[in-house]
């Protein structure tokens, strides 16, 4: 029988962590409304100047719960178990973008963390470390739209009466995944939609992962209200 | 839970050609061949473009020395074969002491590479100061790796050596293989002048 | 309409995964060879002014290129998913497959999203001091070639299990070839070292040789995992099959009746 000892308390830290995700979006003074890319080395360095308190903080607390992702991760591939898979693959699949997809956002942590480190050095460097905070979080997107396709082809291939979890998921994973794309392509431009502060890479891809937790978190749940059937006991 | 045992053929006929260990480690001594001259043409390339700057780099290495090396690993590679006949005729002491000699002689060489290398830091050749020298560590080093890797080999030997005559022939041919690369190196690095 | 058989194949979670990674690596390949044309890569010895002039020239491409890492490159899971799969159908303990995922998986943060984000930040001010854009040069490419490590220890591992596995999974040809392939990763490291010459980063041998030894071993396991799918009988025993026409593999074992 498989053990689940311990599953629920994962699941529960999940609303705790989104909290602290939220409370860090909002902290971060280059998030509402997002730094445009085309401030110049100056602007910059003036933003990091005068806000030098909040990017630390947010960032600190970032830093610490980013990667709080990953056990939640975990919990939907051991939902994936009781899917109706011949293989194993599918979870691997899981398992290797799991890893991968908090460094992305740990990564961006650590630059925006580096850029207010020393907020009087000089602008062009500060700069730098900005914009490479600003592309890894924005096009850092390939491990969690790859997650959303395997996540959508593992619900499609449960084929059997009482799947782990319905149907609409695996569309709906879809969907998040493609709103993800244009985020990817967020380096061609320094304005307009594509842009890192743009409609699409920064409302719209980020409105999609909170959808996606939101999603995650409520099948989640019903998964785990579910009575145990008899199959399920002896996976 | 069983599943039925369909018998499984062996496909090894009378009269046809028995190479010695698996055919598998004969690929990958291939393969290393080729890998190696590579790195010989670049080498080889090399040395035309700046051929003074090389032959001075290669009077600085002691002939004797790498004499004695070759010497050293061509007397393992003797003990590794005897100790291969001595496994195929179910002597399995000497077959051993044969295994522990030959790793004995390839644990001298390194000594005596790691000689050669202080030996040549000392008067100031590293592997940063002259594009011959980069040449000379890094393919003694590549080299050294393998033997290494020997030592690891000689050790699976000693642990399939009353199971597997196959395992035993197949390790033989590795360390032929470093030894043979050391034949090669040592015939560029040292003596073509 | 009738029910495509391939609905019903109990492989086609695999098969989907093989054309992924197929998919993935031939991506891979036009991305960094043709589009932003990073391989074969820069000159390290380039000066400041000559790295402007290498971003300038390959402006669009890499900023297309690499956007379309950043939205595919996940794939790559699928093709470490088939081989820990592999690893796990061999007659060893499961924490070789575990420790390939972990290794493989964490590997595509130097594998692919460094040098993407370096190259990006770098093409998308080409007003940038050149002396940052070379510090950029340099990240995306050291990192891409330098970071050994995973594939070294990687490489290893899978080497082990396939010698030590009585499954007949992988021909032991292959697992020589891992040692090959990790090989490659010790002789890429003087990279960190030279600027120029045949171990700069891209230099015949720390470049070129090594990619065609990493090329031949890619080809080889996206074959292999193939054979291994068509074999594949979902048992716990030694996989049926592994007859090559050039060497014998298949182990003698006593006949049942």
């Amino acid at each position: 029988m498989t053990r689940t000892t311990g599953e629920r308390i994962i699941f529960w830290s999940l609303p705790a962590v989104a909290v602290v995700w939220i409370a860090a979006f909002f902290l971060f003074p280059g998030f509402v409304p997002p730094m445009s890319p085309k401030a110049s080395p100056a602007q910059v360095a003036a933003f990091y100047a005068d806000h030098t308190s909040r990017v630390r903080y947010s960032m600190i607390l970032l830093n610490w719960f980013c990667v709080a992702l990953i056990p939640i991760l975990m919990l939907i591939v051991e939902r994936m178990r009781l899917m109706a898979h011949r293989t194993p693959i599918l979870r691997y699949c899981v398992i290797g973008v799991a890893a991968a997809t908090p460094i992305a956002f740990l990564t961006a942590t650590i630059f925006w963390l580096l850029a207010a480190f020393r907020p009087y050095r000089a602008p062009e460097l500060t700069q730098l470390y900005n914009d490479l905070a600003w592309i890894t979080f924005t096009c850092g997107v390939p491990f969690l739209v790859a997650l959303c396709l395997f996540l959508a082809v593992a619900i499609y291939l449960d084929q059997q009466d009482t799947p782990v979890f319905p149907r609409w998921v695996g569309h709906c994973n879809l969907l998040i995944a493609i709103a993800l794309v244009p985020a990817g392509f967020a380096g061609l431009t320094l304005s307009g939609a594509f842009a890192w502060n743009g409609f699409l890479s920064f409302w719209v891809k980020n409105l999609a992962i909170a959808a996606w937790l939101v999603v995650m978190a409520v099948v989640l749940g019903q998964a785990y209200a579910r009575p145990r059937s008899a199959a399920e006991v002896t996976a | 839970m069983t599943t039925t045992q369909e018998p499984l053929v062996v496909v090894r006929e009378q009269g046809t050609r028995h190479i010695p260990g698996q055919p598998d480690m004969w690929v990958f001594v291939f393969f290393e061949s080729l890998v190696f001259t590579a790195y010989f043409c670049v080498y080889l390339y090399s040395r035309t473009q700046h051929e003074r700057a090389f032959l001075h780099g290669q009077s600085q290495l002691l002939a004797w020395l790498g004499v004695l090396d070759t010497v050293v690993l061509l007397t393992s590679s003797w003990t590794m074969a005897r100790c291969v006949q001595h496994a195929r005729a179910g002597r399995y002491a000497p077959a051993r002491r044969d295994a522990f000699l030959t790793a004995g002689l390839g644990f001298v060489f390194l000594v005596l590479k790691i000689v050669e290398w202080v030996r040549l830091i000392h008067l100031g050749h590293t592997f940063t100061s002259s594009e011959f020298f980069q040449y000379y560590f890094f393919l003694t080093a590549i080299h050294c790796v393998h033997l290494l890797i020997g030592f690891v080999v000689l050790g699976v030997l000693v642990w399939k050596l009353s199971a597997s005559q196959e395992i035993v022939e197949t390790c033989a041919t590795y360390w032929h293989t470093v030894d043979f690369f050391w034949v090669l190196i040592f015939a560029l690095l040292y003596v073509v002048r | 309409m009738m029910r495509p058989a391939i609905l019903d194949d109990p492989k086609r979670e695999l098969w989907l995964a093989w054309y992924a990674t197929v998919g993935f690596y031939s991506l891979y390949t036009v991305v960094f060879f043709i589009i932003t044309r990073t391989q074969p890569p820069g000159k390290p010895w380039y000066d400041p002014s000559q790295v402007v002039g290498w971003f300038a020239g390959r402006h669009d491409g890499l900023l297309i290129g690499f956007a379309l890492i950043f939205v595919l490159g996940g794939l790559s899971a699928t093709s470490l998913a088939l081989i820990t799969y592999s690893i796990r159908r061999m007659s060893v303990s499961r924490a070789f497959a575990y420790s390939y995922l972990i290794l493989y998986a964490v590997a595509a943060v130097p594998g692919f999203l460094f040098i993407c984000t370096a190259m990006t930040v770098g093409a998308m001010r080409p007003e940038r001091s050149p002396a940052l854009l070379q510090w950029l040069y340099d990240l995306a490419f050291l990192s891409f070639s330098g970071t050994m490590g995973v594939f070294l220890i990687g490489s290893l591992i899978w080497m082990t299990a396939i010698l030590l596995d009585k499954n007949h999974v992988f021909p032991k040809w292959f697992g020589y070839l891992n040692l090959c392939n990790a090989l490659t990763e010790v002789v890429v490291a003087p990279s960190w070292i030279f600027h120029e010459g045949a171990l700069a980063w891209n230099g015949a041998i720390a470049w070129w040789i090594n990619v065609v030894v990493f090329a031949l071993y890619t080809g080889a396991f996206i074959y292999l995992l193939r054979s291994m799918i068509l074999r594949e009988d979902f048992g716990t025993g030694p996989l049926p099959g592994l007859d090559s026409k050039v060497w014998r593999t298949i182990v003698p074992v006593e006949a049942t009746v």
